[in-house]
């Protein structure tokens, strides 16, 4: 038995790799659709949008790239129907150069849906580099940072725009972010001093390092990868790419806590497993043959 | 549909099938993909850079609008660019003085007051407020927040040492630690996992008719190649492997099989 | 002359715009926020060139392994191929992605490929999580009880199979993994604050690069 837990112990990862794969496909073609509970702080960036009345602007920074993707456009297509459904003035842009052509995309695909008109109704005002710096210029002049929009027409002509010198102007700002610059940073050079409420929709890997912000009130409400994205989608009566992931995203925490109980059963008992207390003033030791990890392939490879 | 949409799905299947081989193991397919990646990006972001930061920000604003002052920046741009010349990659530092400078400058008095006072503050105000109410959960979060905070602040103060009751202080600290990587490991997954479901979403679109089942199609090409590319690696190996006499089944010989 | 060109002018210029910059958070006069306003357009246009470095730098290094056709210089062929192409395809398309060239390329091209080279990391974890995620000590165990709690609350599966589930997972991040967070984010802008001290104030030079 103790044998068989070391064989278990160094499995070839591939096995693990076909596992994962089919975990994500199957759900995917064969969904079960089970409920999905809405969380506190979704449902807070949900309720400050409802809240604000008709004309009121709104701001969406596209603040990822096409790695972060599946996390943050379900987010953003589910943000930006129910901001135009509320007919709000919609102003989107990015901090992230390769993320433009997406924010793009998304933006004019779920605007012609509500036959808003660019200019009048929403603007994309595209790329600028500078992170930190871009959100400062334009708390202080909006014209100043984004002299004219993606498409090369001045933003003190456009309608959309009308009386929105700065971001003291805006009345809800939502970062999508990947990193950074993101959400901290529309905080800490933006709403610190131009006073706006924030909102943050964030990659599933950034999300904890939020709850901070979210717990002083720095941020409004929060929405941290796919599941909240699923979770917004629930609450707008939407079906988009986050619900339809929730289902493989189970499979697949399923299977990893699985493989997390089993690879600590293995480790238990394989021969020569010594369980200790982390010392930091202890020298380092090297690890018993049950540390070591790698098939014998691998090291052929 | 479109001929450029239904060239376009069998493009992206192909290549998003290229990164995957990487799961078998390193190879020809992979490295192309990788590479025409950092090639694309380059060029993608080299015509942003042209059309939103010197067209929209500097031609702009100073050939139709007449801010000429801003040809002092584009001086200082330039000089960034004098990195490249050992001889005058000096004048760089003027630039990065003044970028450096300023981001110095203006993280100081936002960051003291976001993250440090805003959050000490976030840390004290529910015990303030608390007063003679009976003793519930919030208050005991808002008792276990500070708790959290003071031993994870002690833990990582090395500038004295740990024993006594610092020592204790940092072991709970450890522990508060240990809990939030746990939780940001969880969240690691999810969002990996959440990765690797969009990318199935799209292969299994493009695996539709309307697509002309292009993800199955180049699944069993990419699946060839890499059963060619595996022989040929193979046989070239084998013929630079010295000759040596046939000894049975040694270990060596017994792994190589299992590879 | 050139000892003040070279180091003290750059220093001088660290130390003067940190200084401005600092204080001028607290200076609310028109005058300052003007400053403030211009400097930072300044600001977009340097960075604009200075991702220009960048490029050129990555330029550099393929050119190189073309030029002395180290193993597998093909591949650095490819890299300069293809930006030129996206470059012709942009410039032609005016910077303009909607039903253009540029469109087709950043949606079947770029899109694919960066999604699917970080979405191999969900395979990776997954055998990383299989191999070394081990309850080696106390420590350990408790970073892998808050792990698995997190990935069973944070689903729909483990919310129905155990209610309480959920609650908990959000309990955790809302007060115990927070706690740490926080601790965390005060001790990092701690650091970062005396970082930027020591860079207005010339004790720290890393940025300067190179010999002085």
């Amino acid at each position: 038995m103790r044998e068989l837990a070391g064989k278990l112990l160094r499995l070839d990862r591939r096995a693990i790799f076909v596992l994962i794969a089919l975990a994500t496909l199957i759900p995917l073609l064969y969904p079960v659709g089970l409920p999905i509970r809405v969380s506190p702080e979704v449902k807070r960036v949900f309720d400050h949008i409802e809240s604000l009345p008709a004309g009121s602007v709104f701001l969406l920074s596209l603040d990822f790239d096409p790695a972060s993707k599946p996390e943050l456009y379900p987010m953003a297509v589910a943000l930006l129907n129910h901001a135009f459904r509320r007919d709000l003035r919609v102003v989107t842009m990015t901090l992230w150069v390769t993320g433009t052509g997406m924010a793009e995309k998304v933006v004019s695909g779920v605007a012609s849906e509500y036959g808003k008109r660019r200019g009048l109704d929403y603007a994309f005002l595209g790329y600028s580099p500078g992170g930190a710096n871009v959100i400062i210029n334009m708390g202080q002049d909006l014209n100043a940072a984004f002299p004219a929009d993606h498409y090369g027409e001045r933003t003190a002509d456009l309608p959309v725009l009308r009386g929105v010198r700065s971001l003291r102007q805006v009345n809800y700002v939502v970062s999508l972010a990947a990193g950074t610059p993101g959400v901290e940073s529309w905080y800490v050079y933006g709403k610190e001093k131009y006073g706006f409420e924030l909102g943050g929709g964030v990659t599933a890997v950034i999300a904890p390092g939020l709850y901070p912000f979210l717990d002083t009130g720095q941020i409004n409400g929060l929405i941290g990868g796919l599941r909240g994205a699923a979770e917004y989608e629930i609450l707008i009566g939407m079906k988009g790419k986050g619900m339809a992931g929730m289902d493989a995203q189970s499979a697949t925490h399923f299977i990893i806590i699985g493989l997390i109980l089993l690879c600590n059963l293995f480790y238990v008992l394989a021969p020569g497993t010594v369980v200790r207390s982390f010392d930091p003033s202890a020298p380092l030791r090297t690890g018993s043959a049950q540390d070591r990890t790698g098939s014998p392939q691998e090291g052929q490879r | 549909m479109a001929t450029s949409v239904l060239i376009g799905a069998w493009v992206a299947a192909g290549l998003t099938l290229f990164m995957f081989s990487f799961l078998y193991k390193d190879n020809p397919f992979f490295r192309f993909g990788e590479h025409l990646y950092v090639g694309v990006s380059m060029g993608y972001t080299i015509v942003r850079i042209h059309y939103d930061v010197m067209m929209k920000s500097l031609y702009g604003p100073v050939a139709q609008e007449g801010k000429w002052w801003l040809l002092v920046p584009a001086l200082l741009g330039l000089l960034v660019l004098t990195r490249f010349v050992p001889k005058v990659s000096w004048l760089s530092r003027i630039s990065f003085a003044v970028i450096v400078g300023f981001g110095s400058g203006v993280a100081i008095p936002r960051i003291i007051s976001s993250n440090i006072l805003q959050q000490v503050q976030g840390t004290l105000k529910p015990l303030l407020n608390a007063g003679s109410s009976r003793f519930g959960m919030a208050e005991l979060n808002a008792l276990l927040i500070l708790t959290g905070v003071l031993t994870v602040l002690v833990y990582f103060f090395f500038s004295i040492e740990h024993k006594g009751a610092i020592k204790i202080a940092a072991r709970i600290g450890v522990y508060f630690l240990m809990v939030y990587f746990g939780a940001a490991f969880g969240y690691t997954v999810m969002a990996r996992m959440s990765l690797v479901i969009g990318r199935f979403d799209d292969l299994i679109l493009f695996a539709s008719r309307d697509y002309a089942y292009a993800s199955l199609v180049l699944l069993i090409l990419v699946t060839l190649g890499l059963l060619l590319w595996e022989r040929g690696r193979r046989r070239a190996e084998a013929v630079l492997r010295p000759r040596e006499p046939r000894r049975g089944t040694s270990q060596r010989e017994g792994v190589r099989r299992t590879a | 002359m050139t000892l003040f060109l070279r180091r003290t002018l750059p220093l001088l210029l660290t130390f003067l715009f940190g200084v401005a910059f600092a204080a001028q958070y607290y200076i609310p006069h028109p005058v300052s926020e003007g400053a403030l306003t211009e400097i930072s357009v300044w600001l977009r246009i340097i960075l604009g060139f200075a991702m220009i470095l960048g490029i050129a730098s990555l330029c550099q290094v393929h050119y190189a392994k073309i030029r002395t056709r180290v193993a597998g210089w093909g591949y650095s062929l490819v890299v300069y191929l293809s930006m030129l192409i996206t470059v012709a395809v942009g410039f032609w398309a005016g910077g303009q992605e909607t039903g253009t060239g540029l469109g087709w390329v950043y949606t079947y091209t770029l899109l694919a490929l960066q999604g699917t080279m970080f979405s191999l990391l969900g395979f990776f974890v997954a055998s990383a999580a299989f191999r070394a995620f081990r309850a080696r000590s106390k420590e350990a165990t408790v970073l892998l009880v808050a792990a698995i709690l997190m990935m069973f609350g944070r689903v729909p599966l483990g919310e129905y199979l155990v209610p309480a589930a959920g609650p908990l997972a959000g309990w955790l991040l809302n007060v115990l993994s927070l706690a740490a967070r926080r601790g965390i984010l005060i001790g990092i802008s701690l650091g970062g604050i005396a970082t930027s001290i020591k860079i207005i104030f010339g004790i720290e030079r890393s940025y300067l690069g190179g010999r002085e």
